[in-house]
């Protein structure tokens, strides 16, 4: 086994650990379970992803896996930023909600800043 | 014109310690209700804003202008006697006699809105800088072709709407864009509005507080974006 096989497959079952214990949701689990699963096999036979690659019509398979990549991240950036919307809306409304509720009225001391 | 204290003026402000009270309490002097809307500063706005006669609501973060609006709005339709809403900035750039233009404007036409411009004839147009004015024409352009609404100042943050409009307005930009989202909520509300002359004041400290022509790409991409969820 190369040194950067074995430097690969350290790397990823490290994410996978770290990940599992992270998330809890088992959709999320499924997709590391299968990111591992496709990723192992991958750095032990890197030959297998030209197969693939050459059945699809691309020329090496490093270029295929480069393009879901690609596919992969603007997929995440895209749930993410919806993510990050949805938090924003959150945050607002739990803000005005909060200020809402304890106006501080003229002449009087006020609330203490909390 | 309706009774004074049926009339409630919200004012958004960020760290205006200095200028807030002296904002403040000219207008509550005319009879005017005032609620300034703290977003989340760090210096005693608050306090100031109190002490010259406000009801302060404050925001824990700074969430932007839009937001802070959006509060004063939702407070003001909790005042059971509250009839009309004014929009009012913080800085200093803005004066009562304005507010007094809006009201008439309102009271006069029966409408739903009245809308502050500074290029309207009676309104000191004039001193508005070179630079702002190019900039402003270009908004207002802008504002005409995507509304429809026949405005000739787009970007003014004086405003005076009646109660129940205010209601029915679906804000939901926190930050600066909602001077554009309040346009094009009136157009597909089909709310009747008017202009309004009024004055602004450019000091040093309103032009160094206020916006930068790069907020105006930042504007756009708010938005163009705003559809995504």
């Amino acid at each position: 086994m190369l040194r950067i096989q074995v430097l690969l497959i350290a790397l990823l079952a490290a994410l996978a650990l770290y990940l599992f214990r992270l998330r809890t949701t088992p959709r999320d689990r499924l997709l590391y379970v299968l990111m591992v699963g496709v990723g192992v096999p991958l750095v032990l036979f890197p030959d297998a992803s030209n197969v693939v690659a050459h059945a699809v019509g691309i020329g090496r398979g490093a270029d295929l896996v480069f393009y879901l990549f690609i596919i992969f991240s603007l997929f995440h950036f895209a749930t993410s930023a919806s993510r990050i919307r949805q938090l924003e809306r959150q945050l607002t409304q739990l803000v005005q909600d909060r200020a809402l509720a304890v106006p501080d009225l003229p002449g009087t001391q006020g609330a203490s800043r909390a | 014109m309706p009774d004074a204290s049926t009339v409630w003026i919200v004012i958004p402000a960020l760290n205006e310690a200095r200028t807030i009270g002296d904002v403040v309490a000219p207008l509550v002097a005319r009879g005017w209700r005032v609620v300034v809307v703290d977003d989340g500063s760090r210096d005693a706005t608050a306090v100031a804003a109190r002490a010259a006669g406000g009801v302060v609501l404050r925001h824990a973060l700074n969430l932007g202008q839009g937001a802070s609006l959006r509060t004063g709005f939702a407070f003001v339709q909790r005042q059971r006697d509250a009839e009309i809403v004014v929009t009012y900035d913080a800085d200093g750039q803005h004066q009562p006699d304005s507010v007094a233009a809006l009201l008439d404007v309102l009271g006069r036409s029966g409408g739903d809105v009245a809308l502050g411009s500074r290029f309207l004839d009676g309104s000191a147009g004039a001193h508005v800088p070179a630079a702002r004015r190019a900039l402003l024409r270009l908004a207002t352009v802008f504002t005409r072709v995507t509304t429809g609404l026949h405005v000739t100042d787009a970007h003014n943050g004086l405003r005076a709407f009646t109660v129940p409009a205010v209601a029915r307005l679906r804000l939901t930009h926190n930050r600066m864009a909602h001077a554009s989202e309040m346009l094009s909520e009136i157009a597909r509300l089909g709310l009747r509005y008017a202009e309004a002359p009024v004055t602004i004041r450019y000091t040093d400290y309103s032009m160094a507080k206020g916006q930068r022509p790069l907020d105006a790409i930042v504007i756009l991409w708010d938005i163009f974006t705003a559809g995504l969820r």
